[in-house]
């Protein structure tokens, strides 16, 4: 399985996207890290130019939404399969949210998995379990 | 006129800049106070410098912060600088500072040196007759400096590796290698004129589980670049590890090894000295906690026989702290280190030996790269991975190298990547890691990562 990941937008923190890197790796996927500070139509060339199966998108700073809410006008540009998972996660909003409202939101967005100060490893559990089900 | 003359007239051209008078800067080092220089400082002195860090957008706010400090007993002075600036934004780093200073709400995470300019801010740097060290992070610092010289601030911080892999995605480090060559040459120029600049290189790097084996050879290379430019005067650096015998050990080891490359390559002349930061990783929302974990680092400082000291304060885990917490953290350094005096010397023999042994291994790898000059040989040994820092956000780090903390807390390399250590130094490292059964490497290092908090 591959997956793309990179935190998204001028964030620049970078530990938990080596964290994620390293878990992915663990768990047995082939993982095309772009790191920090990565805009949105970068991972959707990736995922064209990797053919992956899995992007996973993460974000610290809380300004994930003003970069991704354009995700479903973008997909509509790009080509690739219709399987390939869109996952998000991290810290989603600026200063105390409800996550109750967020999650639907980045769904609306065009994520099939979102994540709002999850634990990294109760998140890729899920992923894990998604992918099985939806094999 | 020099070349290094014409690039700084350039340089110093800028719509932001009032006329930069060359001739009166050198008047004004020349005839300036012994009592600006740092290296006037530790040569006249043998007591830890204690210097707190801090910056805000108005001269009066600073102005504030300083006359706080030196209440405090202050040895040090910082300025830091906002993150514009950093970035050569001026025109952003202007309207914010208007707005500060219109409303009385900062809007700069710190000091906007170029829009201030070098005649304003002199005025408090010779009103404090107090050395000042400029905190930046900058890869293109060539304008900041000058204006920093400019204005009396004799120690600058920072190096083209220190200040761009834990800082900049992609910045190209070949650039920040010349444009750092600048500021050496110029730094040396002023050397010149009254007591020696003194150039820092910045050791924490990503604060982030750091072996110290990479962390001196950074150092190591950062100074020799600053000496064959003509500085004299360089302070190697690194942060509290988390373990105190790991702290002894890479201050031991950066001391020697600082004085034998330098001898290595001729200068002699050069002084060299130690500076400590406290705990750079995540700090405890604890107020109690984060006090009981300065007074420690306070400890170790001592132990380790830094010449500098660079403190935290108690309010680390929610934001930029008040004048007051800062200066608090200061008196309370200065009380702790009150205590300290005549420390019997401490080490670990074997210790010692494996971390100089994976200094000089790697240290080999770089000079032995065929390029003509240092800094390409070191620009190679970063795209070569010989030299990789963990948590690094830029693109040309290799990632490769691995980390986590054995059981008294040492950070050991797990994964070496392309680190160019024999397989007895990795052998040894290896053998000081347990992890228990089932643990996943990426748990450790997410446990290993928080333990102060």
């Amino acid at each position: 399985m591959k997956v793309v990941t990179g935190v998204v937008g001028n964030d620049i923190h970078v530990v938990a996207n080596r964290l994620i890197e390293i878990s992915l790796k663990e768990r047995g996927f082939t993982v095309f890290n772009l790191g920090v500070n990565t805009y949105l139509e970068e991972f959707l060339d990736a995922i064209v130019e990797t053919d992956a199966d899995v992007l996973l998108i993460s974000s610290l700073n809380g300004e994930a939404e003003g970069w991704c809410r354009d995700l479903q006008i973008l997909k509509k540009q790009y080509t690739f399969r219709k399987d390939v998972v869109f996952m998000i996660g991290g810290n989603l909003g600026v200063g105390e949210m409800d996550p109750d409202a967020l999650v639907p939101k980045f769904k609306n967005y065009g994520f099939d998995l979102v994540f709002h100060q999850v634990d990294l490893n109760v998140g890729l559990d899920t992923l894990e379990n998604y992918l099985k089900a939806h094999a | 006129m020099s070349l290094l003359q014409r690039e700084r007239e350039i340089i110093t051209q800028n719509e932001y800049v009032d006329h930069f008078d060359f001739e009166e800067i050198e008047a004004f080092v020349k005839s300036a106070s012994k009592e600006l220089f740092i290296s006037h400082r530790f040569k006249t002195s043998d007591a830890m410098q204690v210097q707190p860090r801090g910056g805000f957008p108005t001269y009066e706010k600073v102005f504030r912060l300083y006359e706080e400090f030196k209440e405090a007993g202050v040895d040090v002075l910082p300025l830091t600088i906002d993150s514009n600036t950093r970035l050569n934004d001026y025109a952003t780093a202007k309207k914010m500072l208007a707005l500060s200073e219109e409303n009385d709400v900062d809007m700069l995470n710190g000091y906007p040196l170029i829009n201030h300019g070098y005649r304003t801010t002199r005025k408090m740097i010779t009103h404090f007759d107090t050395p000042v060290s400029l905190r930046h992070g900058t890869p293109d610092a060539r304008l900041l400096v000058e204006m920093a010289l400019a204005s009396g601030i004799f120690e600058i911080e920072g190096g083209p590796i220190t200040y761009l892999l834990p800082y900049s995605k992609n910045f190209p480090l070949d650039k920040a290698f010349l444009y750092w060559k600048y500021v050496e040459k110029v730094c040396a120029l002023y050397s010149t004129f009254n007591e020696p600049i003194n150039r820092e290189s910045f050791g924490p790097l990503s604060a982030t589980l750091q072996p110290p084996a990479i962390v001196i050879v950074i150092q190591l290379v950062e100074m020799l670049l600053s000496l064959e430019e003509g500085v004299k005067s360089f302070s190697v650096s690194f942060s509290q590890t988390g373990s105190m015998i790991q702290d002894v050990v890479t201050a031991n080891v950066i001391k020697k090894l600082a004085r034998h490359y330098a001898d290595m390559f001729g200068h002699h002349d050069a002084d060299i000295h130690l500076v400590y930061h406290q705990w750079m990783g995540a700090f405890p929302y604890n107020k109690e906690y984060s006090d009981a974990l300065i007074t420690a680092s306070t400890v170790i400082a001592a132990m380790v026989g830094a010449d500098k000291i660079i403190t935290k304060t108690r309010n680390e885990a929610f934001g930029i702290p008040t004048k007051e917490a800062n200066a608090r953290a200061v008196a309370s350094v200065k009380y702790t280190l009150g205590m300290l005096k005549g420390l019997p010397a401490v080490s670990d023999e074997e210790e010692e030996e494996n971390l100089t042994s994976m200094v000089n291994e790697i240290m080999e790898a770089v000079l032995n790269d065929g390029a003509d000059t240092l800094w390409r040989k070191v620009f190679n040994a970063i795209k070569k991975g010989h030299i990789d820092i963990p948590f690094s956000p830029h693109v040309i780090n290799a990632n490769e190298v691995i980390t986590i903390r054995d059981p008294q807390e040492n950070i050991r390399i797990l994964e070496r990547g392309k680190l160019p250590i024999s397989d007895r130094s990795f052998a040894f490292e290896r053998s000081k890691i347990r992890l228990n059964e089932g643990e996943r490497v990426v748990d450790k290092i997410i446990k290993d990562i928080g333990i102060m908090q």
